[in-house]
């Protein structure tokens, strides 16, 4: 069996169904989120509520901005790996991570600024606002141990199951960029 | 009808009213939560023309995704669903889809109507 | 094969390959170690039996204790503990692993025939996960800790300040708990049915059982996640003080309600859909003829499920929301019923019109159909709104979604039972024992839970731990406990025809009712490899094809599709089921195990607030799924 050509398959592999199938649990419980979010908020006299700045806009959206654009170099990794050139999976996963660091990273130090001003604690609003940003941030990181483990078996060179873990790989940054638009959404819609 | 034609038509007609459904359930609900709840009377929304709107439109499309099937359930009049694909799966879900386009019409209506026959928000 | 051929000297050594490459090893390591669907689906089986036995206890518990009025056989303390255990434990610890893990785990890669399931070690981890969230459960029970709030747990009840202590912690955990194994074995079912169905097998010639596996993992996927959320948003309220569920900071107890209803509604569909499947696979079998409006009957399993995610709130009619928002449930919720309805004339005509064996598993089903048909009409009933608003958290409620659940789907369960023992054990049941055990059960179910729409009505609320003798309820209560004792002979009394004849049954043969679909085309039990070439498939009854079975013989002679030159299963398109691509399965593994552990011991930590230990405790996770994937297949 040749170790990755696949002129011969015609569907996608059980490895990338099964990563759509885990999207759409995930998905599901965003939508859940989202709707959590809208029916506090209809509830609720005023929201966020008095004492609660509405979240500023700009940085919110330029980090999601960059976050989307990791999906180029993730995709790009995903056509390199089914023709079967590694180090080209290699690199392009690499800058992928990167810049998805750093956007953790700040991410993070935005969390904890947030937390100096308003707690779960404080009520309702401060409840479902970082469980919505918990959740994508910790989708993130399971993201960016994705991309270490991904390197780390490239490293060894491409494998027909290695290309199907880049290709399931790509599937679930792509969702957690779009979801990273729909979560700013959210977040940023008091300012609406 | 050429095939690739017949199997647009067969997902249309098997996905179509399902998630059409789908769409009137949400956001007709949400209309009638925002409607019916103090912060969410902040969105302004006018019951009665949002659920008749919505109503309509997703009879519309669920007419559209029926008419879908009935063309695919008649292209195939000669196929058994135990035929080899495409032309036996189309058969078997055009077969079905036909009849469950006509269950979600029902649900569609008796929605609406119901969403707007009663007072408004009155506590059930 | 249908029909038995004598086997080639070619076909022998193909076999005699195929033997060594796919056999585990016997004892504990084996068992432990497994990614047999068919060792999977049994430990489930017996896992799920054992939960049944429990809630079986719990409940003739409640039923003694209300056998007369103002009883003292346990106080209001522990009738709390019993219903709530009884209730979490026959849906989440019985009834859906036994449809889903036992029956769907060990039929479904035979029924389309395949070597195994789309990822064997995936189908382990879910074992293990059932397992240690059924253990975590109980283990609250017996530690003074057992959920006491009710299946659905209303707040504000279980929050921190109503019910203190760890129970509604170790409800919440071990559900999230649970929900992990059906999310892992739902998302097997899906991959697996997609792309593992034998050459030729297109979607609409894939078997009915195979639909309502579908459907029934379609809607776990779908249904889980909002459960998951509601009990995180109930465990962060509870120990780190989020507020969700308290109107003072901005939260609404309607909310839990929602959300688990959301869950709960297709999860009622979840329970009884795969019961459908199992109908649908005895009914033309014993009916002698195929199913009747077979797209129809294949439709109405995912309608049902879908339509189910759009009712939830007919839960919540007596909570005061408005007319206008409940609206939507109450029109969804009447029809809703039209796909079930569309099934039970499809079951009727095809028994009808056939040339019908009353045998043990015909039985039961015909069992299945009338309290289907009984229990389907109590809760049509309830769609009317203001119907609702008067029997609800009554017995009437009680009366209805026994006769389902015990009804629609244990009858099956039980009917499957003995359908497919034959298969699984290679032995033969005793026909005129099971057919006896089924009227002693029918007579005990009729009348443990008849009775209770009638004192339902009379006003006799749910989950309470006694009543008044003046109320004129004492009657029907006491017929109600006789009948569940006499409901329990009847299951011991198949327990014990099983018991009996596994050990010393006649061989039962390849094929001893003329099945129509693929497990039968194979021996009894069937071999580690399940088929010794993978099955020609031109319908949806491939077993009932007999030029398609003489095939397979002659390709086995001549090595097509036999693959006996490795541990692999052939992959097919997904609509159209044509050969895409020869698959190299896992064989034995730790890892799923290892996974297991880490992820019981989260969830202990967890429970006990060591929030730390349980983050170690995650990276042990981390660390056993990187040992899963270091040697790929063909490694």
């Amino acid at each position: 069996m040749s170790a990755y050509s696949l002129e011969a398959r015609r569907a996608k592999p059980n490895g990338w169904w099964g990563m759509a199938v885990f999207v759409a649990t995930e998905a599901t419980l965003f939508g859940t989120i989202f709707g959590t979010y809208f029916y506090l908020e209809f509830r609720a006299p005023h929201w966020p509520p008095r004492g609660i700045e509405p979240p500023a806009v700009a940085v919110p959206l330029i980090l999601a901005g960059v976050l989307v654009a990791t999906t180029l170099p993730m995709w790009t990794a995903a056509r390199a790996a089914i023709a079967g050139r590694a180090a080209a999976a290699r690199r392009a996963i690499a800058l992928a991570l990167v810049v998805q660091a750093g956007y953790f990273a700040m991410q993070m130090q935005l969390f904890q600024d947030d937390l100096a001003k308003f707690t779960p604690s404080s009520g309702a609003y401060g409840s479902i606002y970082y469980v919505l940003l918990g959740a994508h941030h910790a989708h993130v990181g399971v993201g960016l141990l994705l991309d270490v483990w991904l390197l780390a078996k490239l490293a060894r060179g491409l494998t027909r199951y290695r290309v199907t873990a880049v290709r399931a790989a790509t599937f679930y940054w792509t969702f957690v960029n779009v979801l990273a638009l729909l979560v700013v959404g959210a977040q940023l819609s008091p300012n609406v | 009808m050429r095939t690739s034609r017949l199997e647009l038509l067969q997902w249309v007609g098997l996905l179509g009213a399902a998630l059409v459904w789908t769409a009137q359930l949400v956001i007709g609900y949400g209309v009638a939560d925002s409607r019916c709840t103090l912060a969410g009377q902040r969105w302004g929304l006018d019951l009665r023309t949002w659920e008749i709107t919505l109503m309509v439109v997703a009879a519309a499309l669920v007419l559209i995704a029926e008419g879908a099937a009935v063309a695919v359930f008649r292209a195939t009049r000669d196929r058994d669903h135990n035929d080899p694909p495409p032309a036996g799966r189309h058969r078997f879900f055009s077969s079905a889809a036909v009849v469950g386009n006509v269950l979600f019409l029902v649900i569609v209506l008796l929605s609406g109507l119901g969403a707007v026959a009663h007072t408004a928000c009155r506590q059930a | 094969m249908a029909v038995d051929v004598e086997i080639g000297a070619a076909g022998l050594e193909r076999v005699g390959r195929l033997e060594r490459i796919w056999r585990e090893p016997s004892g504990l390591v084996g068992w432990l170690t497994t990614t047999d669907h068919k060792r999977i689906g049994l430990l489930y089986l017996f896992t799920t039996l054992a939960f049944f036995l429990a809630g079986g206890v719990e409940a003739l518990l409640i039923r003694t204790q209300l056998a007369g009025p103002s009883e003292h056989v346990v106080g209001p303390g522990t009738f709390d503990e019993l219903f709530t255990t009884h209730g979490v434990t026959m849906i989440f610890l019985f009834v859906i692993p036994i449809t889903t893990g036992a029956f769907g785990n060990y039929l479904l890669p035979l029924m389309i025939g395949a070597r195994d399931m789309a990822f064997p070690r995936l189908n382990a981890l879910s074992y293990w996960l059932f397992l240690g969230s059924g253990c975590f459960i109980y283990a609250g029970l017996f530690t003074g800790h057992g959920p006491n709030a009710g299946w659905f747990d209303y707040v504000p009840l279980a929050l921190k300040q109503y019910d203190p202590g760890h129970a509604v912690d170790f409800y919440a955990l071990g559900l999230i708990f649970n929900g992990m194994s059906s999310t892992a074995a739902a998302l097997n079912f899906i991959v697996t049915l997609f792309k593992l169905r034998a050459p030729g097998m297109s979607l609409n010639r894939m078997p009915l059982f195979c639909f309502a596996m579908l459907a029934v993992s379609l809607a776990l996927i779908f249904a889980l996640p909002p459960l998951t959320l509601d009990l995180v948003f109930l465990e962060l309220q509870r120990n780190v003080g989020f507020h969700f569920f308290d109107p003072a900071h901005g939260g609404d107890p309607l909310l839990w309600q929602h959300l688990f209803w959301i869950f709960g509604h297709p999860e009622v569909y979840i329970i009884v859909l795969p019961a459908f499947g199992i109908a649908t696979s005895i009914i033309p079998t014993f009916a002698k003829r195929k199913m009747i409006a077979f797209p129809l009957v294949a439709l109405a399993e995912l309608l049902v499920a879908f339509i189910g995610f759009g009712v939830w709130a007919h839960h919540m009619f007596a909570t005061g929301l408005p007319l206008t928002t409940l609206i939507f449930f109450s029109a969804a919720s009447m029809m809703v019923v039209i796909p079930s309805t569309i099934q039970v004339f499809a079951w009727t005509f095809t028994v009808t019109m056939g040339r019908p064996e009353f045998r043990a598993p015909l039985l039961f089903i015909g069992g299945f159909i009338a309290f289907f048909v009984i229990g389907g009409l109590s809760g049509i009933m309830f769609a009317a709104i203001p119907f609702d608003q008067q029997t609800t958290d009554t017995y009437f409620v009680v009366a209805h979604f026994h006769f389902i659940i015990f009804g629609a789907a244990v009858f099956p369960i039980l009917g499957g039972l003995y359908y497919w023992f034959p298969k699984v054990t290679g032995r033969m049941y005793r026909e005129r024992l099971a057919q006896a055990s089924f009227w002693l059960t029918f007579l005990g179910t009729s009348l443990t839970f008849f009775p209770m729409h009638i004192v339902g009505l009379l006003g006799m609320p749910r989950r309470v731990y006694t009543y008044s003798g003046s109320l004129g309820w004492d009657a029907y209560n006491l017929a109600e406990t006789i009948g569940a004792f006499i409901l329990a002979a009847g299951l011991l009394v198949i327990a014990f025809n099983l018991v009996v004849s596994a050990l010393r049954g006649e061989p039962s043969g390849r094929d001893p009712f003329h099945g129509g679909t693929l497990e039968w085309a194979t021996s009894s039990p069937p071999p580690p490899y399940n088929f010794p070439v993978v099955p020609t498939v031109s319908s949806a009854y491939p077993n009932w094809d007999v030029h398609d079975r003489l095939e397979d013989a002659r390709r086995l002679e001549l090595g097509e599709l036999v693959l006996e030159h490795g541990h692999e299963t052939p992959a097919a398109t997904v609509r159209d089921g044509t050969l895409d691509e020869i698959l190299e399965m896992p064989s034995e593994s730790p890892w799923p195990l290892a996974v297991g552990i880490s992820v019981l011991l989260t969830f202990v930590m967890l429970l006990t607030a060591h929030y730390v230990t349980a983050g170690f405790c995650l990276a042990l996770i981390a660390l056993s799924l990187m040992g899963w994937h270091a040697k790929e297949p063909g490694e």
